[in-house]
């Protein structure tokens, strides 16, 4: 998440020298990033990305705190003043509560437990409803939060300055006083502050006033039914903290993403909670002129307890690489907010209290080390390569990557494009191809039905890259080589295939897995059924212009059988007569018959090539040679004519 | 022998009208060969009465020089002029030869491989379906972490397995940290881990499927510097020999401590500003962030994951980083129409 504070507000919480550009740029190396500065007017906003475990970071407040850890390290001085968590509590207005005649009451009741881990509220009376002051609407304006007025502007100042949203209720809206914080139904309907009427999926956490009617989607927002407007009178000032998980949930379903739901949802520290309500009840009494009404409430059933972590120097220097020398790191800890209590140990270890806004955050030692290695500066840490170490790497997979590498490179050099698609596809792509949706791994929460099924063959996705493509090219020659992911009763099997589609012809694809297998040194012979031609049904129905002929080939095949060298024949010294042969096209005789009887027939011939066709007549040359003599033409002119006798 | 003059007239003119070396080989074998007609002349000396047969002899041995003379200078004329007398159009397009093309992944893939390879990094592959185990628990990511809900993962319809969880679309490649600790059983680890990822978003800047690249370095005594040598290792191999790199504080649940890594901008030269000082108004990059470029997350391992690829994180330590190769392709071509990385579009595909 983004927030945006102002630097004059900083500056209400920090007393330092830096300018805003010097904030950016040394918070940026050390702490939160902070993305842009814009000078508006007489301040400068920032705006700066909160990472999800630093919601404490989320604030003026807690952006004062990094600031006043790091500047120092580049010489500059920064230091928290005014500190808002020292100066408000309700200890010190404890007695005035006690003073109050006829105290206006909640009739509070949490019906289901892990809801709400700290529920802080307090009654206001006498409020006046008006403009906020200009200053209070300025900042908020800056912030990108919208003015509305005294009292709901101080709602979000508060926010903005503690990093803790809050929520104003009208107290003469709420029926009774009353007030059931519990887990709503799935289908209860509320009516948000945006006039919203959001249908709950239930487990949500609301509020209900006794009569059955929701009065606040908790963490996310207020209900309208008690919203404060110009004639409010007496409020109700809410300060919690709610289980985290619950607040995404329903946040995300409902689709409300509110800011108050963005630091709910990342868990806020309950200490905190006290001096926000107070601060709250004081900036109401100035700007409101609201007076405190009710007993304090405080429903806080596990207390925090400061947590601690030991941890030695040695130990931090060798997970960072540098020396820091134990004052240093004593200070950066210090000014984070964290208590170095030095153990009863030696002076080499440090036991490390951890403040209660960092408590979700730091559990370990190496939460420690980053603390003041990112201080330190990861700019003062030298490069430096780790010594170079032997893994042995699987076969399989060395031969693998070889391979892929050489494969893909080869149908490139043949004039093929290669093409990477989604290993997801739709019902409709399957069907085209005769299969059923039934033998596919399916998507649980697909983001839609284009992208729903695991692909079992990439022969659909090549077949859409041939239709989406026409017009495009006069010819396509398109290759895949990528995972299908077949159904087991495990993971599934990923298998690796290599898919061609063309474009023009039979005997071109033919041609181009014949030279695939022959540089890749393997004897080919029984691919031919593999080469399909996409069925004419399917071809006019996604009204393709031109044949398509495919293949799909078992990539582990191609392993299998791959040489790096051919077998090699030593050079035979002896003469190659070439003799051509013409062949009459008969029923039932195909050259794959001719070529077997030729050289069942004859010792000498050595091989076959196809001429040409013309009308009805074949034309081959035949290539006789023996590996010990010269043979003469007369010879091979025999070994023709046995031939040609056989073939009659 | 009365005829000798003629035939040494008929050769010139025929050396003369011929044009070239292969008509001039012909007529060297018509009149010098061993069945020549200058052969055949000499044979005919027996039928010569003796008186004249010196004369003779010496007329044809004459005839034989002067056309052996008179073939190698047309010779010598034909050489010259093959190649002064060249009339064809050389500006005319070569025979076409086809040029197919490879997907701009596999090229970052092969160029990534190489340059890992050199400092002892092995490639491997491992499940893109995977268990919710590797994705997640393993990695230090507890059950209710938000990366793990169904708008942050895509799951698999599949019945959950007791000991590892649900079936998912493994988010990136760091499910494959676990698996190479396995595979190994002790360090030293040195692996790079490319494959397809996956994650519920389609915008003008996510497709719903994608490429990472994952680094792995587990050691005694792997630092934070460790870390840093390598990125700026890689920076400069990938990038070019002038880039720099810098980390900033950031968050992951499989590292700890985190970063985010940057390096400094090509167009600005890492200044963030563009334009010459005097000549043009000085302008911000429009590229990068104040002259960098963020390229991706990495960390120290957490002792977590060391824990669950049973590694004892007391001796052992180890960095992880996990980037975007559309990213990087992005960073170093400037090719960001991410749109066409998946859609087959030809006249994308082709160009490269």
């Amino acid at each position: 998440m983004n927030i945006k504070i102002t630097h004059n507000w900083l500056l209400d919480y920090l007393d330092t020298d830096a300018g805003p550009y010097d904030v950016q740029k040394y918070l940026s190396l050390s702490g939160p990033s902070i993305e842009t500065v814009e000078k508006i007017d007489d301040d400068y906003v920032y705006d700066i990305e909160i990472t999800s475990n630093r919601i404490d970071m989320a604030s003026v407040l807690g952006i004062a705190r990094e600031a006043q850890a790091i500047l120092p390290q580049y010489g500059i001085k920064a230091k928290i003043k005014n500190n808002p968590l020292e100066q408000n509590g309700f200890s010190r207005i404890g007695n005035g509560l006690s003073r109050i005649e006829n105290p206006l009451k909640l009739d509070i009741h949490l019906k289901n437990e892990g809801l709400c881990s700290r529920f802080m509220t307090i009654v206001l009376d006498n409020v006046t409803i008006d403009k906020a002051p200009e200053f209070m609407n300025r900042r908020l304006t800056l912030s990108g939060i919208k003015s509305i007025n005294n009292v709901v502007n101080i709602s979000n100042y508060l926010m903005m300055t503690f990093g803790q949203p809050t929520h104003v209720f009208d107290y003469d809206k709420i029926g009774a006083g009353k007030m059931i914080m519990r887990e709503s139904k799935a289908g209860e309907k509320i009516i948000t502050l945006d006039d919203k009427e959001v249908t709950l999926p239930g487990g949500d956490i609301v509020i209900e006033d006794g009569s059955g009617r929701l009065i606040d989607l908790c963490g996310i927002m207020g209900g309208a039914n008690s919203a404060v407007s110009e004639n409010t009178k007496r409020i109700v000032l809410f300060v919690q903290t709610y289980n985290k998980q619950k607040i995404r949930r329903t946040s995300m379903l409902t689709g409300q993403r509110t800011v108050a739901a963005t630091y709910f949802e990342k868990g806020l520290d309950e200490e905190r909670v006290e001096p926000t309500l107070a601060c709250g009840a004081k900036l109401l009494e100035k700007y409101a002129s609201a007076k405190i009404a009710s007993p304090l409430y405080d429903i806080y059933p596990q207390p925090y307890r400061p947590k601690q972590i030991e941890i030695n120097i040695g130990e931090i220097n060798h997970k960072i690489g540098v020396e820091i020398p134990r004052e240093k790191i004593v200070d950066i800890l210090e000014n984070l907010g964290f208590l170095v209590l030095v153990g009863g140990h030696h002076d080499v270890s440090l036991r490390v209290a951890v403040p209660s806004w960092r408590h979700k955050d730091i559990s370990i030692k190496e939460d420690i080390v980053e603390e003041i290695a990112r201080i330190y500066g990861y700019h003062n840490l030298p490069n430096i390569l780790q010594p170079i170490a032997y893994v042995k790497e699987s076969k399989e997979m060395e031969k693998l990557f070889t391979l892929q590498f050489k494969v893909k490179t080869f149908l490139k050099h043949l004039g093929l494009n290669e093409v990477l698609n989604y290993s997801m596809i739709s019902k409709e792509l399957i069907g085209n191809f005769g299969m059923e949706t039934a033998g596919h791994l399916t998507l649980a929460n697909a983001m839609n039905e284009e992208l729903k099924y695991m692909r079992i063959s990439l022969l659909p996705s090549l077949v859409k890259n041939i239709k989406d493509n026409q017009g495009r090219s006069d010819k396509l020659k398109l290759f895949e080589l990528a995972k299908v992911y077949i159904p087991a009763n495990s993971l599934p099997e990923e298998l690796y295939k290599l898919a061609i589609a063309v474009d023009t012809d039979y005997f071109d694809l033919k041609g181009i897995v014949e030279a695939l297998y022959r540089e890749l040194n393997i004897n080919f012979d029984k691919f031919d059924k593999s080469i399909i031609r996409l069925n004419s049904n399917t071809r006019y129905k996604l009204e393709i212009k031109k044949d398509v002929y495919m293949v799909e080939l078992d990539f582990q095949t191609l392993i299998d059988n791959y040489k790096i060298l051919p077998q090699y024949h030593p050079i035979n010294p002896y003469s190659v007569i070439k003799l051509d042969l013409n062949i009459q096209k008969k029923e039932g005789t195909d050259f794959a018959k001719i070529k077997k009887i030729a050289y069942q027939t004859s010792k000498l011939l050595t091989n076959i090539e196809f001429v040409s066709v013309f009308q009805n007549k074949l034309t081959f040359r035949f290539y006789f040679n023996s590996p010990e003599r010269n043979i003469t033409e007369e010879e091979a002119k025999e070994e023709l004519e046995k031939i040609n006798s056989q073939l009659h | 022998m009365d005829n000798l003059p003629n035939l040494h007239q008929q050769a010139i003119n025929e050396i003369n009208n011929l044009t070239s070396l292969k008509d001039l080989e012909f007529l060297q074998i018509k009149y010098l060969g061993r069945n020549g007609i200058v052969n055949d002349l000499l044979q005919k000396i027996k039928d010569i009465p003796d008186e004249q047969k010196k004369a003779y002899g010496s007329k044809v041995n004459r005839l034989k020089s002067e056309i052996g003379k008179a073939v190698e200078d047309k010779r010598k004329t034909l050489i010259a002029n093959a190649d002064s007398q060249q009339k064809t159009d050389l500006t005319l397009p070569g025979k076409p030869y086809p040029k197919g093309s490879l997907h701009l992944i596999s090229i970052a893939v092969e160029e990534i491989s190489r340059i890992f390879e050199k400092i002892g990094f092995i490639r491997v592959s491992y499940p893109e379906v995977e268990w919710e185990f590797f994705s997640f628990d393993a990695l230090n990511m507890p059950p209710e972490h938000p990366a793990r809900d169904d708008f942050e993962a895509t799951f698999i319809d599949f019945p959950k397995d007791p000991k590892y969880g649900k079936m998912v679309l493994t988010p990136h490649t760091s499910s494959g940290q676990i698996r190479e600790m396995w595979r190994l059983k002790n360090p030293p680890i040195r692996m790079i881990n490319i494959a397809k990822c996956y994650r519920p978003n389609w915008d003008p800047t996510h497709t719903p499927m994608f490429y990472q690249f994952e680094g792995l370095c587990v050691d005694k005594d792997i630092n934070i510097t460790n870390l840093k040598g390598t990125l700026d290792y890689f920076a400069k191999e990938y990038f070019g020999p002038n880039r720099e790199i810098r980390l900033r504080p950031y968050h992951f649940q499989f590292t700890e401590p985190s970063f985010e890594v940057d390096v400094t901008c090509d167009v600005c030269g890492g200044s963030g500003w563009v334009g010459a000082k005097r000549a043009s108004p000085v302008q911000k990059c429009k590229v990068c962030k104040s002259g960098w470029l963020e390229l991706g997350g990495t960390g120290m391992v957490h002792p977590n994951v060391l824990k669950a690829g049973n590694i004892d994180s007391q001796e052992y330590s180890g960095w992880a980083f996990g980037f975007g190769i559309e990213r990087v392709i992005m960073m170093k071509y400037g090719i960001d129409d991410i749109r066409y990385y998946y859609n087959g579009d030809i006249r994308f595909l082709k160009q490269f």
